[in-house]
C-alpha cells in the first residue's frame, strides 16, 4: 500500500522528462488536497507520486492586462492578488484557510464536481490553459480543456503548467450557494462577466459549476443576454429560466438535482441582477 | 521503497527523520515522535483535527508529506506550551470553556496562534472565516469565539510573527 | 443552606480534564500504543443482505505482516448482549456474521495484523461468496406482506409483549373523531443522524502478565461495556480491567460495545496488545445513528382548540439489528402525544427491521423525532383552525395531577411556565389569561 518513490522535480522541464519516462506508474500531485485523501484511503495506490512544489511553477506574473498564473501558486497567495476581484473571490471562497495555503489553483482545475469552484471564475474570464509536453508548450482555451466528467484534455506525457487570464474590461458577479457560508462543495457556483455597452449587453459569460460533469459556460443562457439588447427584468429572468434549463445536475450527498436546477434559476438571476445593479 | 532522511525543525529543534516516501507529517509526528497532541480525525483534511503550523501557516498534516517540509519550520501543540503554566491562548481557552471532549482543541489552539500573529485584533466575523476549517462537535463553537477574543485581549498585541 | 455557601454548585467550576485538552497532553485511544502492539481492521459486508456461503482468507494470509483472522467461531458467545442486561430481549446481533448479514458495512472476520496498513490490505484481500438476498430499505415495505423478512422470529417487527407494535391506549379515539369539529393529519419523516465524534470509536486490549486484559476504550459505558465484552467472552468479570472515561465525543454513539469484544478476544488469541479504532468512513457509513422515524398523525379538535382525540402511528427504522431501538420505541410511545392532555389517545409504535445501518442512542434519542413531530402538527392544527399557535398550546398544555395516555400521572409539569418565560424572552405579548395561568392541578 505504501508509495515506492516520492519525485520531487525541481524544474517544469525536469518533471516533464520525469512523466515521459514513468507514464501510467507516475500520480502527478500539486498541493496534495485532492490526492492526498485518496491515498490516505486506500482508493488511489500509486507506484510513484510526483509532486511539483519545488518546480518552479509557483508565480503569478502581471502585466498590463494579463496575469499568468503559475499551476502552483497557492489558492492563499491567489486569495491575496487584487489584480482581478472575480478571481480573488472564488479563490477565497474555496475550502479553508489551511487547505488554502496547500491547494494550487491548477490543481483546482483537477477537482471534481461539486469541488472545483476556481475554474468558474476562470471559465467566466476566458481564462487558457499552457500545456507543457515533451514536444514544447501549448495553449488552449479553459473551456476545451474539460472534455468530460474527471478527464480531460491533457496528453499523457503533458502537465498543466499555467493558467493566463486577461483582467476583465466589463463587469463581474461571484456567487457560491452551499449548505455551509464557507468552506461548503457547491449547490451550484456562477460567475459571470458582462462587457456592458451602455445599457446593451455586448459580450456575456455565464459560468457555472456543480450542475454538469465539469465547470460549464451556459452557453444558451449567454445568447439570451446578448440578443435581448437590455438587462432588464424581462431578460434577466429569461436568461435565469434559460441556464437552469441547459445544465445538467445531478444528485450527490450535498444536493438533489431538482434543487439544484431549482437555485440554478435563483443564482443566475441574482448575479445578473447585481450586475445590472452595479454603476458603470 | 528505500527510506529516506529529511531534516526539519519541530517545536525549534532540528531534527532528522527516516521515513518511508510520501509519509504524512501527522503519522510521523504521532506514531513515530510520539507527539500526540496533534490529533487525527478523518485523513480527509476535512476536520481539522492534524492542524500544524508550517512557517506559521496552519495546514493539515493529515495531507503533507514530509519530505514536503525539508527545511521547514513546523510547530506542533506541544511546542506552543511551555514548560511551566500555559501559553495565553490555551489560558483563555481553558478560563472560557471552550473545551469539552478536547480532541479539536490542538488543532483550534494553533488555528487561533496563526490567527493571532496575522492580525493581533481579530472581529468575531475575522474569526469565524478563520476557523471554517476546524469542526468541533461538542461547544457548538461559541465558547471558542469568546476565548479567542480573550486571548487576543490577554496579547495585547504582544504577540510578535511567529517563526 | 443559600447559594453564596456552596462550593460547587452555583459556581463556575473549571474542568479537572481542561489543562490536558488544552496542552495537548490528555491521552485519547488512538494515541495509546504498545512496542508488540498488534492491528485490528474488519471484512465488511458489500451486500445489504446476504447469505455467506464461503470465506477465504488464502490471498490475505500472504500480506506481509498477517497474523491471524477470527471468524463466528472463534467467538465463545457470538451474540451482543446490550438489551438484556436492561432486561429487554431478544439478543439477536452476532459479534461476527455466522450465516447471514443484515446491513451493508456488517462485521464478517476480524483480520489481526503488525501494521496499520497490514491490516488494512489483507482485509482488503479477504474473498467473499455472497449470496446476495432481496433487500428492504423501507419502514412500511419492510411490514407489507411479502417483504423479505429479517428476523428468526419470522416478521420485521420487534414483539412488545406479544404484541406487533408498543400500543398505548387511552379513551376512545373513534368516539373523539366523530364529535371533534376539524380532523387534522399529518405525516413526519426523520433522517438517521450521524454522531460524528471528531474522535472515532476504538480501544486497544492489552494482556497481562497476571493473566487479565487490561483495555483502554473511548466507550461512554465503561462497565456496561466490560459486563458485556466478559458475557461474550465466558470469562468471569474480574478478568478484565476497564479504563476510560477520556472521549473525544460520544453524543450515544459510542454506547454499542462494537470493538471491544473482539479486540479482547483477539489480545487473549494472540497474547499481545490489540488495537481496534473505526476510520471515519466507518463512523460514517457503519457505527450506529440516531434511527429514522416516520410518524402518522390524526387528529381531532373542537373549535375552541381543544384536541379531543389524537391518533399516532409510528416507525421507528431500527436498521438490522436492536442495539437500543426498542427502548427507544417505548420511550418514545410515552412522549409522542406531547405534553398536553388529550382525553382519547391511540398510539402504535412500531420498531422496524430493514436492511439499513443500525440505529441506536443519541441525545434523546425516540423523543426527538417525537418532539419535533408534535409540534410541527401542533402548529398545522392552529393553521387550519385559525388559532394563535402560542394560545393552542396553553389550551391543551398538561397541568400536575393530569393522567398521561400511558396511565402516568403528570408531576413537575412546567410547559407553561416555560412558555411564559419564552414569551418575556423573545417580547411577544400573551393575553392575560395566559400570563396568569399555572400548571397546578385542574
Amino acid at each position: 500500500m505504501s508509495v515506492k518513490e516520492y519525485l520531487l522535480p525541481q524544474s517544469l522541464a525536469e518533471a516533464v522528462k520525469l512523466l515521459a519516462q514513468h507514464g501510467d506508474s507516475l500520480l502527478v500531485m500539486a498541493g496534495g488536497t485532492i490526492t492526498m485523501p485518496l491515498i490516505n484511503d486506500g482508493i488511489s495506490r500509486p507506484d510513484m507520486v510526483m509532486g511539483l512544489r519545488h518546480a518552479g511553477l509557483d508565480y503569478i506574473r502581471h502585466s498590463n492586462s494579463s496575469l499568468s498564473i503559475g499551476a502552483m501558486t497557492t489558492l492563499a497567495e491567489m486569495s491575496g492578488d487584487e489584480a482581478i476581484p472575480l478571481l480573488q473571490q472564488a479563490t477565497r471562497n474555496t475550502g479553508g484557510w489551511a487547505i488554502r495555503n496547500m491547494g494550487t489553483v491548477g490543481g483546482n482545475l483537477f477537482a471534481p464536481p461539486p469541488a472545483g469552484d476556481v475554474a468558474v471564475a476562470l471559465l467566466a474570464l476566458d481564462a487558457q490553459v499552457k500545456l507543457a509536453g515533451q514536444s514544447g508548450d501549448r495553449l488552449l482555451p479553459l473551456a476545451d480543456f474539460y472534455t468530460g466528467f474527471m478527464s480531460n484534455a491533457l496528453q499523457p506525457d503533458e502537465l498543466l503548467a499555467e493558467i493566463q487570464v486577461s483582467v476583465p474590461q466589463g463587469k463581474t458577479v461571484y456567487l457560491k450557494a452551499g449548505r455551509k457560508h464557507a468552506n461548503t462543495p457547491a449547490i451550484v457556483t456562477v460567475a459571470a462577466h458582462l462587457l456592458m455597452d451602455g445599457e446593451q449587453v455586448k459580450e456575456a459569460r455565464l459560468a457555472l459549476n456543480a450542475v454538469g460533469p465539469h465547470p460549464l459556460r451556459a452557453t444558451r443562457a449567454e445568447e439570451i443576454l446578448v440578443k435581448a439588447g437590455r438587462l432588464d427584468e424581462t431578460t434577466i429572468t429569461a436568461s435565469a429560466a434559460a441556464a437552469a434549463e441547459e445544465c445538467e445536475p445531478f444528485t450527490d450527498a450535498i444536493a438533489t438535482e431538482w434543487y439544484r436546477r431549482k437555485m440554478v434559476g435563483i443564482y443566475v438571476k441574482r448575479v445578473l441582477a447585481q450586475i445590472a445593479g452595479k454603476e458603470a | 521503497m528505500a527510506p529516506k532522511i529529511v531534516s526539519f525543525i519541530l517545536n525549534g529543534r532540528e531534527i532528522d527523520v527516516m521515513i518511508k516516501p510520501l509519509m504524512t507529517l501527522q503519522k510521523l509526528v504521532r506514531d513515530q515522535l510520539d507527539y500526540t497532541a496533534t490529533k487525527t480525525g478523518c485523513k480527509q483534511g476535512g476536520c481539522g483535527s492534524c492542524t500544524v503550523l508550517v512557517n506559521g501557516q496552519p495546514m493539515m498534516s493529515c495531507l503533507l508529506p514530509v519530505e514536503d517540509v525539508a527545511g521547514q519550520k513546523v510547530t506542533t501543540l506541544e511546542g506552543l506550551t511551555p514548560a511551566n503554566g500555559l501559553h495565553p491562548i490555551q489560558e483563555a481557552f481553558f478560563e472560557k470553556f471552550a473545551i469539552q471532549c478536547g480532541y479539536c482543541s490542538p488543532g483550534m489552539i494553533l488555528m487561533t496562534k496563526a490567527l493571532l500573529d496575522r492580525n493581533p485584533n481579530p472581529s468575531r466575523q475575522e474569526i469565524i472565516e478563520a476557523l471554517t476549517g476546524n469542526l468541533c462537535r461538542c461547544t457548538g463553537y461559541e465558547p471558542i469565539i469568546e476565548a479567542i477574543e480573550a486571548a487576543a485581549k490577554k496579547l495585547n498585541g504582544k504577540e510578535g510573527v511567529s517563526p | 443552606m443559600i447559594i453564596s455557601d456552596l462550593k460547587v454548585v452555583g459556581q463556575s467550576v473549571q474542568r479537572r480534564d481542561g489543562l490536558g485538552h488544552v496542552t495537548g497532553k490528555t491521552i485519547y485511544i488512538d494515541d495509546i500504543k504498545f512496542p508488540d502492539m498488534l492491528h485490528l481492521k474488519m471484512v465488511r459486508s458489500p451486500a445489504p443482505h446476504a447469505r455467506i456461503k464461503s470465506i477465504d482468507f488464502s490471498d490475505a494470509e500472504k500480506v506481509p505482516g498477517f497474523v491471524r483472522a477470527l471468524t463466528h467461531q472463534d467467538v465463545p458467545k457470538n451474540i451482543y448482549t446490550i438489551l438484556c442486561l436492561i432486561g429487554v430481549g431478544p439478543d439477536e446481533e452476532p459479534v461476527l456474521a455466522a450465516d447471514k448479514v443484515l446491513y451493508k458495512g456488517e462485521q464478517i472476520a476480524a483480520i489481526v495484523a503488525e501494521t496499520e496498513d497490514a491490516a488494512l490490505e489483507a482485509a482488503s484481500r479477504v474473498e467473499l461468496d455472497l449470496e446476495e438476498l432481496p433487500a428492504v430499505y423501507d419502514v412500511e415495505e419492510a411490514l407489507q406482506p411479502g417483504a423479505p423478512i429479517l428476523k428468526e422470529w419470522g416478521a420485521n417487527y420487534f414483539v412488545y409483549e406479544g404484541h406487533h407494535c408498543r400500543r398505548v391506549r387511552f379513551g376512545d379515539v373513534d368516539q373523539g373523531f366523530a364529535e371533534a369539529d376539524f380532523i387534522i393529519e399529518g405525516r413526519y419523516q426523520t433522517s438517521p443522524i450521524e454522531h460524528a465524534p471528531t474522535e472515532t470509536t476504538g480501544c486497544v486490549a492489552k494482556p497481562e502478565p497476571d493473566g487479565r486484559l487490561t483495555v483502554y476504550t473511548n466507550t461512554q459505558a465503561l462497565f456496561f461495556t466490560l459486563d458485556n465484552t466478559a458475557l461474550i467472552l465466558n470469562i468471569p468479570f474480574n478478568k478484565l480491567h476497564f479504563v476510560g472515561g477520556t472521549v473525544g465525543g460520544g453524543f450515544g454513539g459510542k454506547v454499542d460495545v462494537i470493538v471491544e469484544p473482539i479486540a479482547t478476544l483477539a489480545a487473549m488469541k494472540t497474547g499481545r496488545p490489540v488495537k481496534y479504532t473505526f476510520s471515519r468512513e466507518e463512523e460514517m457509513r457503519v457505527s450506529s445513528t440516531r434511527g429514522a422515524w416516520r410518524m402518522y398523525y390524526k387528529d381531532g379538535v373542537m373549535k375552541d382548540g381543544r384536541i379531543v382525540a389524537r391518533q399516532v402511528t409510528s416507525y421507528a427504522d431500527a436498521g438490522a439489528y436492536n442495539r437500543h431501538t426498542p427502548y427507544a420505541v417505548t420511550k418514545h410511545a410515552a412522549n409522542v402525544g406531547g405534553p398536553y392532555s388529550i382525553p382519547n389517545v391511540h398510539i402504535d409504535a412500531h420498531c422496524v427491521y430493514t436492511n439499513r445501518q443500525p440505529g441506536s442512542a443519541m441525545r434523546g434519542f425516540g423523543v426527538t423525532p417525537a418532539s419535533f413531530a408534535v409540534e410541527v402538527q401542533m402548529d398545522k392544527i392552529a393553521e387550519t383552525i385559525g388559532m394563535d399557535p402560542w394560545e393552542l398550546r396553553f389550551v391543551n398544555a398538561y397541568h400536575n395531577g393530569d393522567v398521561k395516555p400511558h396511565r402516568k400521572i403528570v408531576e413537575d409539569a412546567t410547559l407553561i411556565e416555560t412558555m411564559q418565560a419564552a414569551a418575556r424572552l423573545t417580547g411577544h405579548s400573551l393575553p392575560e389569561k395566559y400570563l396568569a395561568m399555572t400548571s397546578d392541578p385542574r
